[in-house]
């Protein structure tokens, strides 16, 4: 009697778990989760294909390296998010092992391809053909300068003339003399990382490793490198710099609070502007870059291997990336579309931004989309790029010397890149 | 229950559970503590120790490479460094805690206070408090442009100071944390101990004359000798996994590296930053068995002064 019990406990609980185990998933029961980080703008919409679709989309926001850190620790454990979002700068790292990553190609994503920027696309393909992600916005370089305090200093407020004002970098750096000279209170930038270093870097057609060669790091000899080095050192010599690390809570409170004028602008940082300071609405207005050109960032979104809802996920991410969806972004944030087709159309020359003091910046980085050109990024790249960083913040804070600096680079991104 | 049974007798026979209980039942009664240890103690440190004798960056497999991760290490500046740190902001916030702490224990213990148990339980509440929001609160104290701090260096005729610039404007901030969270922790500890020597020792002290202050340092502070000792290898255990603070304090992608010059990167950052940051879980398992090591160590030197002294 007793073992029979005992039996039949055990056999209703199987039973149990068997018919849990089988319920049908409905399929308004799905749920995505998403992980990004920053300002990607893309809430709005999702919002929109949650109550058209039926399915319900978590977003999880880190910050940048926090972001890709936790994703690859998500990769390595199994217990990954259905979309994820991957960044140039940490693009080789994740691409070198393709097979964590659905091959969206089972989906159809290469029909796709002629949509987008042919050097954006490629950066979503592995080596062995698999495509991981598909590309979101691209972060063609301008800048972004605070009107009330360049008139405030007695400079133009124009963008015509303020970008005649630095045709190249060294202009750029006299005019921020000529700005400091004038005792506004504000500082000239915000950080001469952010807003030269990683400026002059980009316009580069090689950054840290040699075209398309993982094992070649020419960061010590590469003349745009050196050239971004030491016009950033010469922005903080010349006391340029409010030295406020971007993406910081400061620099943010220093953004609304008008503590520098000039910060470099990829398409993207129109967002965290309008995010971050709404009160400066019409204080800000858009410049073109000193040697124009250069772009800084992209992301791909990509579905992870061991994602449950791979194809619910891809629908969700080829409907958010089409070029109607990007043009709808861009307008709202300011994240500039990564589809050609869309760069001449009146949508996107006509368009301008009142937060932007009217500057007509559908133009201005379709102008610089243009002229983007593509730039390996290897895949240690954004380790590298964290040692440039500091030393360039170790030159700010008054610790080292600019030589010494340097130097100290040099061994740490040795150090770094130790294995 | 032996001795009431004869031989050949009829004994009453204790059932197989019985003595099975007999047997095993008081490792059963202690096995829920040790199945835990094991699980997510010794397990994890054994693991650990096998993790740091190989090579194993993200997305591949570990490769044996004996004590290599440890030779690099010693050679490493980083880590030197970072130990350096460690240390330094260990001394900077235990020992002025410990004073402030044993004053405020003394306060407390005064027969004259009033609303004694309000004080005591008031020690508590900055230890209960979540470390990240204290974290949050004194990272902006110690904001450079926009800091309560400066603020109050600036109206007192004071220059600015940039906290995260510096080394020592740094560990200075970081140990204000720590200060602020385990002194009141400390101080019921003391408090204890306080209460628990005998009256006696401090009539007999007035008798021969001598004063309150006297008193304080020939009966209350070698009475608390002992206790001094525990709290001091508590906060040696603690100070040396230090990592919640100078976290926070860094406040964006520079804190794991402790400021743009590692100059308030503690071990516990520095073994996050190998192992989660740069994915290289040999080298940061192998940092892990170093700090083991040295706790262990700052353990064994402290139980053995505290039996020294003891026995005197």
């Amino acid at each position: 009697m007793r073992k029979n019990r005992v039996f039949g406990v055990a056999m209703s609980g199987l039973l149990a778990t068997a018919a849990f185990g089988a319920a049908p998933v409905a399929a308004q029961d799905v749920t995505l989760d998403l992980w990004n980080f920053g300002a990607m703008g893309l809430e709005e919409l999702i919002t929109q294909y949650e109550a058209e679709h039926g399915i319900k989309v978590n977003i999880v926001q880190r910050g940048y390296d926090e972001h890709h850190e936790a994703l690859l620790t998500s990769l390595m454990a199994g217990e990954v998010p259905d979309i994820a979002a991957v960044e140039v700068g940490y693009n080789s790292l994740f691409k070198a092992t393709p097979q964590v990553f659905t091959d969206l190609r089972q989906f159809g994503a290469e029909a796709l391809e002629p949509t987008y920027l042919d050097w954006r696309w490629a950066q979503g393909v592995a080596t062995d053909g698999t495509i991981i992600g598909i590309p979101t916005d691209v972060g063609g370089i301008a800048m972004c300068f605070r009107t009330d305090l360049f008139e405030a200093a007695g400079l133009p407020t124009d963008p015509d003339e303020v970008s005649a004002l630095w045709p190249d970098w060294d202009a750029f750096i006299e005019t921020g003399k000529t700005f400091t000279a004038a005792n506004t209170g504000a500082k000239f930038i915000d950080s001469a990382g952010g807003s030269v270093y990683n400026l002059v870097k980009n316009q580069g057609t090689e950054k840290y490793y040699a075209p398309n060669d993982p094992d070649t790091l020419i960061y010590e000899t590469n003349p745009q490198n050196l050239k971004a080095w030491a016009t950033a050192v010469a922005a903080i010599e010349a006391g340029l710099s409010a030295n406020i690390s971007q993406f910081s809570p400061e620099w943010n409170a220093g953004m609304a609070n008008g503590d520098f004028a000039v910060l470099g602008c990829p398409a993207w940082m129109m967002n965290y502007i309008q995010g971050q300071a709404p009160d400066t609405a019409g204080k800000w207005n858009i410049a073109s870059a000193p040697e124009k050109g250069g772009n800084w960032g992209g992301t791909q979104l990509t579905v992870p291997a061991a994602s449950d809802n791979a194809q619910a996920a891809y629908d969700l991410i080829a409907w958010l990336l089409t070029p109607e969806r990007q043009l709808e972004v861009f307008k709202l944030h300011g994240n500039f579309p990564s589809t050609p087709e869309l760069y001449d159309t009146p949508e996107i020359q006509d368009f301008t931004s009142e937060f932007f003091s009217g500057a007509p910046v559908g133009k201005i980085f379709a102008e610089s989309a243009k002229a983007l050109h593509p730039v390996y990024e290897g895949p240690r790249e954004r380790a590298i790029d964290r040692e440039f960083g500091n030393g360039l913040g170790r030159i700010e804070a008054g610790l080292e010397t600019a030589d010494e600096a340097w130097a100290s680079t040099l061994a740490n991104v040795l150090l770094a890149l130790q294995n | 229950m032996a001795t009431t049974s004869t031989p050949g007798g009829a004994a009453p026979r204790t059932s197989l559970w019985g003595r099975l209980d007999e047997r095993i039942g008081g490792y059963a009664y202690i096995a829920p503590f040790f199945i835990v240890f094991g699980l997510f103690g010794l397990i994890p440190i054994l693991f650990t120790a096998w993790v740091s004798l190989h090579q194993w960056g993200a997305l591949s497999d570990p490769t044996f490479v004996s004590f290599d991760n440890y030779a690099r290490l010693l050679a490493d500046p980083r880590f030197w460094n970072a130990a350096f740190n460690t240390l330094s902001i260990w001394v900077i916030s235990t020992v002025p805690q410990l004073i402030l702490a044993l004053f405020l224990a003394h306060v407390l213990n005064e027969t004259l206070l009033r609303g004694k148990g309000i004080f005591r339980m008031a020690m508590l509440v900055p230890n209960i408090t979540s470390v990240l929001a204290v974290g949050i609160v004194f990272s902006s104290i110690f904001g450079r442009d926009y800091g309560l701090m400066n603020f109050l260096l600036e109206s007192l005729g004071l220059n600015r100071v940039d906290w995260q610039a510096s080394q020592p404007s740094s560990h200075v901030a970081i140990s204000t944390m720590v200060m602020w969270r385990w002194t009141g922790y400390n101080t019921l500890i003391l408090l204890a101990a306080m209460q628990a020597i005998p009256r006696d020792l401090y009539e007999v002290a007035a008798m021969d004359g001598a004063g309150r202050l006297r008193q304080f340092f020939t009966v209350t502070v070698p009475q608390l000798r002992n206790t001094i000792i525990f709290v001091t290898i508590v906060s040696t255990i603690g100070g040396m996994q230090i990592f919640t603070e100078p976290l926070v304090f860094g406040g964006t992608q520079q804190a794991i590296t402790g400021g743009a010059a590692r100059q308030y990167q503690t071990l516990a950052l520095f073994l996050y930053e190998q192992g989660f940051r740069n994915f290289q879980f040999g080298y940061a398992s192998t940092i892990a068995w170093v700090l083991f090591i040295v706790i262990l160590g700052f353990s064994v030197v402290n139980l053995l002064l505290t039996r020294r002294i003891a026995r005197d």
